[in-house]
């Protein structure tokens, strides 16, 4: 072999070996098989009511159909254009929904009702469920979403798998798990044992034994119609260590601490509050501002705050402490809550984790 | 030399460590994002600047975009900076003025000094809320953005936001797909990795805010610095204000379709963090003042990620002169072991980075370009390197500061 040939060989064979590895990166840019923008969420704003629209929408779009029932008094079926089976019901009464037998339990329909609907015990609803009047649950049902016209009220151990939205007011008595979003345009009443996510509504309360929170907002003598600024005034004091708020005490502007901070019985600090540590808040203390918790933070009872309530690992919240005000709503967010019965929360609580209605102390 | 070689390397094994920790704790570390479920609240106002120098080719698609967002509208002003543009820019944002009266409040600049930092330092003068968000022009954002830069806010120990920055045009050419695979990492790892572990995340000027009372404590807008960002991570920082990283405040931006481009604006970068770099190391790590041990570590580390590629390129001629000199270092087996070792992990702790970071966004496909990025390295390493000596040669060569403004691609207006 002559040696210009061998060189050759040499080269070529070298420039194979090199371009083995290079051929999934050559074939990639030539076919640009992912070759799109990452998927950047422009138009959806984050709305927890977002999936109750769309499927207000579709219930929107059956309502001919469902009038027709309505004034027969009869019920209906048939198929959404994504290949779901729907069922139109008229006058639905709880016999309806009675299974036949124990493995006739599962709905695997959309439901739209016209009017009121009530249902019969362990019942499962793989599909949504809508009713233009009241939404009475059984107990131990279990529904992947709900839209409720009117009121939703769910029976003790019942589930909530992906959503439920009620225009006026939602309730769930003791012990349901209400996963994914849980929103009501009046107001939502959490009893003990309930487990819940996200949750939105003008006023959120838990463990009340009132029919509506407004009747138990009447019954309190001191309701305060708070307006708290947006963001308090500038002016912040730093603290390297732990801090401790005495009782009583008065702080103008924030408090910002890289230890624990102990907020003492009945103190007040017109500002916000961060604590890169265990937060403690005693009964009856007040927070114009923002809590912000690095870690955990627990709230006494009768405690008052006015902005955002965030902690990074965990918040207790106690009796008779309001978050936020029906004028200015407000944002409870940790990644496990702990609610202790008669805690008010005007706007939105998010537990990433698992949200939790404790029975009072 | 060969002492000088072992500092370089020992530099170079700490940032490799670095890469490394931060990959792991994305991977498996507990994720920091306390602000991101702000979803009800007293929304403060909040004056959004927008940036722009010759910017007719994107502002009105940020206008536009900035219109739609789920904001108080009561609450928001837009307030786009037109620095002394000299095309269509002024005509685009006055016909936006029109169409949303009281909503946009525009800021025609026609003269003054260079350079964003100087342009946002004069429209201060239009400032009057505690918030104030930044966009360059061709950034698009989405409905629920704004909500989630200000959330941070809310923390009183809050001074600067940053959002995650995703290119629009990935498609378009090598350079674009790399640049795509380099922002995945430092933004998706890299930024949120800091976030986690409270170090230093960094302002990135744009997608970002600033709180109006931390601004003024710390001086303002500092118009002599070539990257007002970084600048602005380390005032802020120095004087006990955290800056704070939002991985899901996701934010479109177009990036350099050609070389030239690219090499200009990395240049830039680079000379604007080594500014930073000379004016804050030094008192970031010895001095007094509220940053955390670990804040100063890593924050020094951060200043120096570019004056790493002159180092590195230096370690490379000096093991070549160490090779030819015939030296074994320590002895010849360790040498060679410790070469195998660094082969094998250290050289690969950015790709590693990267490509956890693909992981992490759920789009697979685009991490088999991952061999072409040592084409993107060579190239950035050569540019900053360049702009390094240029910078360290100013004073004799007696070359002034220059802004350049980064080029844009976008076609439809």
């Amino acid at each position: 072999m002559s040696p210009a040939l061998a060189t050759l060989l040499l080269v070529v064979l070298a420039g194979f070996l090199v371009t083995i590895p290079l051929l999934p990166a050559i074939i990639e840019l030539r076919l640009k098989r992912d070759a799109q923008p990452l998927d950047v969420i422009q138009q959806y704003g984050g709305d927890i009511r977002h999936f109750a629209y769309g499927f207000r929408r579709i219930a929107v779009e059956l309502q001919t159909q469902l009038q027709e029932c309505v004034a027969a008094g009869t019920s209906a079926t048939g198929v959404l254009p994504d290949g779901d089976e729907y069922v139109l019901l008229g006058h639905p009464d709880e016999s309806f929904f009675v299974p036949a037998t124990k493995r006739d339990s599962t709905w695997r329909s959309v439901v739209v009702a016209g009017a009121d609907l009530a249902l019969p015990d362990d019942l499962t609803f793989a599909k949504e469920i809508y009713a233009a009047g009241d939404l009475t649950g059984g107990e131990r049902n279990t529904f992947r979403a709900i839209l409720g016209g009117k009121n939703i009220h769910l029976q003790r151990a019942s589930k909530v798998i992906r959503w439920a939205h009620a225009v006026r007011r939602f309730r769930a008595e003791h012990d349901c798990d209400l996963y994914g979003r849980i929103s009501a345009d009046q107001e939502i009443q959490l009893q003990s044992g309930c487990v819940f996510q996200r949750v939105n509504a003008p006023v959120i309360a838990s463990g009340f034994s009132d029919p509506t929170v407004s009747q138990y907002l009447s019954r309190l003598s001191n309701v305060a119609a708070d307006a708290a600024p947006s963001l308090p005034p500038a002016g912040r004091t730093l603290h390297d260590g732990d801090l401790e708020i005495r009782a009583g005490e008065v702080v103008h502007g924030s408090v910002v601490t890289r230890g624990k901070l102990h907020i003492s019985s009945g103190a007040r600090i017109l500002g916000s509050v961060k604590s890169n540590g265990h937060l403690t808040m005693d009964s009856g203390a007040s927070v114009e501002g923002s809590l912000i918790g690095g870690t955990t933070m627990h709230v006494g009872s009768d405690c008052r705050i006015g902005g955002p309530v965030l902690a990074e690992r965990g918040i207790v919240i106690e009796s008779g402490t309001h978050c936020g005000s029906a004028v200015n709503p407000t944002t409870v967010a940790a990644p496990t809550i702990e609610l202790e019965e008669g805690v008010l929360v005007f706007g939105t609580l998010w537990a990433r984790n698992e949200g939790r209605v404790v029975p009072k102390a | 030399m060969v002492y000088c070689l072992f500092g370089i390397v020992f530099i170079i094994s700490i940032y490799t460590a670095r890469h490394y920790s931060f990959t792991l704790n994305r991977l498996f570390g507990f994720q920091r994002h306390p602000y991101i479920d702000t979803d009800t609240a007293n929304w403060p106002q909040v004056t959004i600047l927008v940036a722009a120098h010759n910017e007719e080719k994107v502002v009105a698609n940020i206008l536009t975009a900035l219109m739609s967002v789920n904001y108080p509208q009561d609450k928001m002003l837009v307030v786009p900076v037109n620095d002394r543009s000299t095309d269509r820019t002024r005509e685009i944002i006055d016909g936006f003025v029109e169409k949303h009266p009281g909503r946009i409040r525009p800021f025609h600049r026609t003269g003054g000094k260079g350079g964003k930092a100087a342009a946002l330092k004069d429209a201060m003068e239009m400032v009057e809320t505690e918030v104030i968000l930044i966009f360059d022009a061709d950034y698009i954002p989405g409905s629920g953005l704004i909500k989630q830069l200000v959330a941070p806010f809310f923390d009183p120990e809050v001074g600067g936001v940053m959002g995650r920055v995703v290119p629009l045009n990935v498609g378009t050419n090598l350079l674009t797909r790399l640049l795509d695979l380099e922002r995945s990492g430092g933004y998706q790892v890299d930024q949120q990795a800091r976030m986690n572990l409270h170090l230093v995340p960094q302002h990135g000027g744009t997608v970002a805010g600033v709180r109006l009372s931390a601004l003024r404590e710390i001086g303002g807008w500092n118009d002599n610095s070539l990257t007002e960002d970084t600048d602005l991570t380390y005032r802020l920082l120095l004087n006990g204000w955290q800056t704070v990283y939002q991985n899901r405040s996701e934010c479109y931006e177009e990036v350099p379709e050609t070389w030239p481009v690219r090499i200009k604006q990395i240049m830039r970068w680079a000379k604007g963090h080594n500014q930073a770099l000379a004016a804050y190391a030094f008192h970031l790590l010895f001095g007094k003042h509220r940053a955390t041990f670990r804040e100063r570590i890593d924050g020094t580390l951060l200043l120096g990620v570019y004056a790493m590629a002159p180092v590195t390129l230096l370690a490379w001629f000096l093991a070549l002169g160490v090779f030819y000199q015939g030296i074994a270092p320590l002895h010849g087996v360790i040498a060679l072991l410790a070469f195998t070792a660094y082969a094998a992990m250290g050289n690969f702790a950015a790709f590693f980075e990267i490509a956890a970071a693909v992981r992490l966004d759920y789009t697979r496909k685009r991490i088999c370009l991952l061999p072409f990025l040592v084409l993107g390295f060579g190239v950035s390493i050569f540019s900053v390197s360049r702009a390094f000596v240029s910078q360290v040669l100013a004073p004799i060569t007696g070359a002034k500061f220059h802004w350049d403004k980064t080029e844009r691609f976008r076609t439809t207006p």
